[in-house]
């Protein structure tokens, strides 16, 4: 503890998830963030959000209302951290009114001396090429410019699914922090955990990941099924009924074992 | 502090009129102002349990839609201070309530200091079931001790979660209470019912009260006697500790174990 100095200033990268405008019009931004929140709105709730401005800085029709947007991103639960532009000094950058890094991901391509160009795609590929040769900044240095992948944060439930619920973690895990009760289904594209007794059904990998597992603490499911291969109660073993056990696929063969 | 609490189940015919009933008078008895709301409408059964079907006038419906108002349409208990009910209408159907409606009800008895509104819901998951459990903060759910009972209560769980106003509005959620009736611990030690664990590991909620199967339940619904007025009745003394419970009291459960046969009843039994 003697060598802790307190407070270290230092250099990090972080996975953010970007919200990319394609409009200014703040209605239409509202009506698709709530289509999209209402999906899996748990994992949306409180999410920080790069307010990616790259597209909308090259359109020239209509005005963005800064302040509507911010109200309307966190009206939906997410929380607008900083902008990304790549002009900090244009009317829009200074209209909005959170912190701005400079337009990194994708924008390379869209940068002002190709806007001219963009008839010509041949030269409009030359361009983007050079493009980091030409303006190498220090930042280049640390963080790369482009960061392809993204994890998806798993789909967390903090209470009992009953009889009738369905839960579904749409390209993610699953995580249930109780019991699943007979008559409910919990449904995921990856793997599926469950902190309590599983007594409805569990499938897993249900577009097609024959990779992933499920966890349960105690199994007594109805029916539990990897990738579309299913197992019913009565064909489960007695002896692992009752038993923390995981679940997976082996060659198209279902093994049940306990932890 | 007006506190709405729906008696709920899920499955018909488990106890909800009977409880709902009970806690209403429960409550008032220890000087809580106190309304219970028969939310079966087309199916008016509370008034029977509660003896006061001739003094119905208006009812729930005529309120929702402004045609009474709300001294007119209370009915004032003549044994318990402090007691109202609220009647079900019996010649309309639940398409007759809105949320609106039973919304502008339920403010107006707020303004009227009452402490507890009992809503005493219908069976089913439909429509009618699902308005009286919209406005509650908590929730008594009522479970025999049997299988398809424990589901229905499963399911109505997952809709108070849900489809409350407190889950809509991303409130508190809705406090659970499990009370089981009809328990009758003779038929679980043979098997024939679940027990209390069984049922408290399956749903997974607090247990407010086990109210034993006892004659004197359905002697009293005939009688049009709230069963926890009757102070000799292992029911009534049951559902007493339930209002103890309910109120923040910590009391062990009691009619959990069979009665053990003396001696004669050994030799004659």
């Amino acid at each position: 503890m003697s060598s802790n100095p307190g407070v270290e200033l230092k250099g990090g990268m972080y996975t953010f998830m970007s919200l990319k405008l394609h409009t200014s019009d703040t209605d239409i931004i509202d009506q698709l963030l709530a289509d999209k929140v209402q999906q899996a709105p748990a994992f949306f709730k409180d999410t920080p959000v790069v307010i990616d401005l790259s597209v909308l800085e090259q359109l020239t029709d209509g005005e963005l209302d800064a302040s509507s947007l911010l109200e309307c991103v966190k009206r939906h639960k997410l929380v607008p951290i900083v902008a990304s532009i790549s002009d900090k000094s244009s009317p829009l950058a200074r209209s909005i009114a959170i912190p701005l890094i400079d337009g990194g991901s994708g924008a390379i391509s869209e940068s002002k001396s190709n806007r001219a160009a963009v008839e010509d795609n041949e030269e409009d590929l030359q361009n983007t090429a050079e493009l980091p040769n030409n303006e190498p900044s220090e930042d280049d240095l640390a963080v790369p410019r482009k960061i392809e992948y993204v994890v998806k944060a798993p789909l967390i439930i903090d209470k009992p699914v009953r009889s009738g619920q369905q839960i579904y973690a749409r390209d993610t895990d699953l995580i249930i922090m109780g019991q699943v009760s007979p008559g409910a289904e919990v449904i995921a594209d990856n793997n599926i955990h469950i902190y309590g007794p599983l007594r409805g059904r569990a499938l897993c990998g249900v577009s097609g990941n024959a990779s992933t597992r499920i966890f349960c603490s105690s199994l007594e499911a109805e029916l539990v099924s990897v990738a579309g291969n299913y197992r019913m109660l009565e064909t489960i073993p007695a002896e692992l009924r009752g038993k923390a056990t995981q679940i997976w696929l082996d060659n198209d063969k279902l093994n049940i074992e306990p932890l | 502090m007006t506190k709405t609490i729906v008696v709920t189940s899920g499955k018909g015919g488990v106890g909800k009129t009977t409880t709902s009933a009970s806690i209403a008078t429960g409550l008032a008895k220890r000087g809580f102002k106190t309304v219970v709301i028969d939310f079966d409408v087309g199916l008016r059964n509370l008034d029977l349990v509660m003896g006061c079907e001739r003094r119905v006038v208006y009812d729930l419906v005529n309120l929702v839609n402004q045609e009474s108002s709300l001294n007119q349409t209370l009915i004032k208990d003549k044994r318990i201070e402090n007691l109202y009910i609220l009647p079900a209408s019996q010649t309309r159907d639940k398409d007759a309530l809105t949320i609106e409606g039973i919304a502008r009800v339920m403010h107006k008895l707020k303004k009227s200091d009452f402490d507890y509104i009992i809503c005493d819901s219908p069976a089913g998951i439909e429509k009618g079931a699902k308005m009286a459990l919209y406005f509650a903060d908590e929730a008594i759910v009522t479970t025999n001790p049997e299988v398809s009972s424990v589901r229905d209560s499963d399911r109505i769980l997952g809709i108070l979660q849900s489809e409350s106003r407190r889950s809509k509005l991303n409130e508190d959620p809705v406090k659970e209470h499990l009370l089981i009736t009809r328990y009758n611990p003779t038929r679980v030690k043979d098997g024939q019912m679940l027990s209390v664990d069984d049922i408290v590991d399956l749903l997974a909620i607090p247990l407010l009260g086990i109210i034993p199967e006892s004659p004197s339940v359905l002697d009293c619904s005939n009688a049009g006697k709230p069963v926890i007025l009757d102070d000799e009745s292992e029911a009534g003394q049951a559902y007493s500790d339930a209002i103890d419970r309910l109120l923040g009291e910590s009391k062990p459960h009691r009619f959990m174990e069979a009665p053990k046969k003396g001696f004669l009843s050994r030799l004659f039994g």
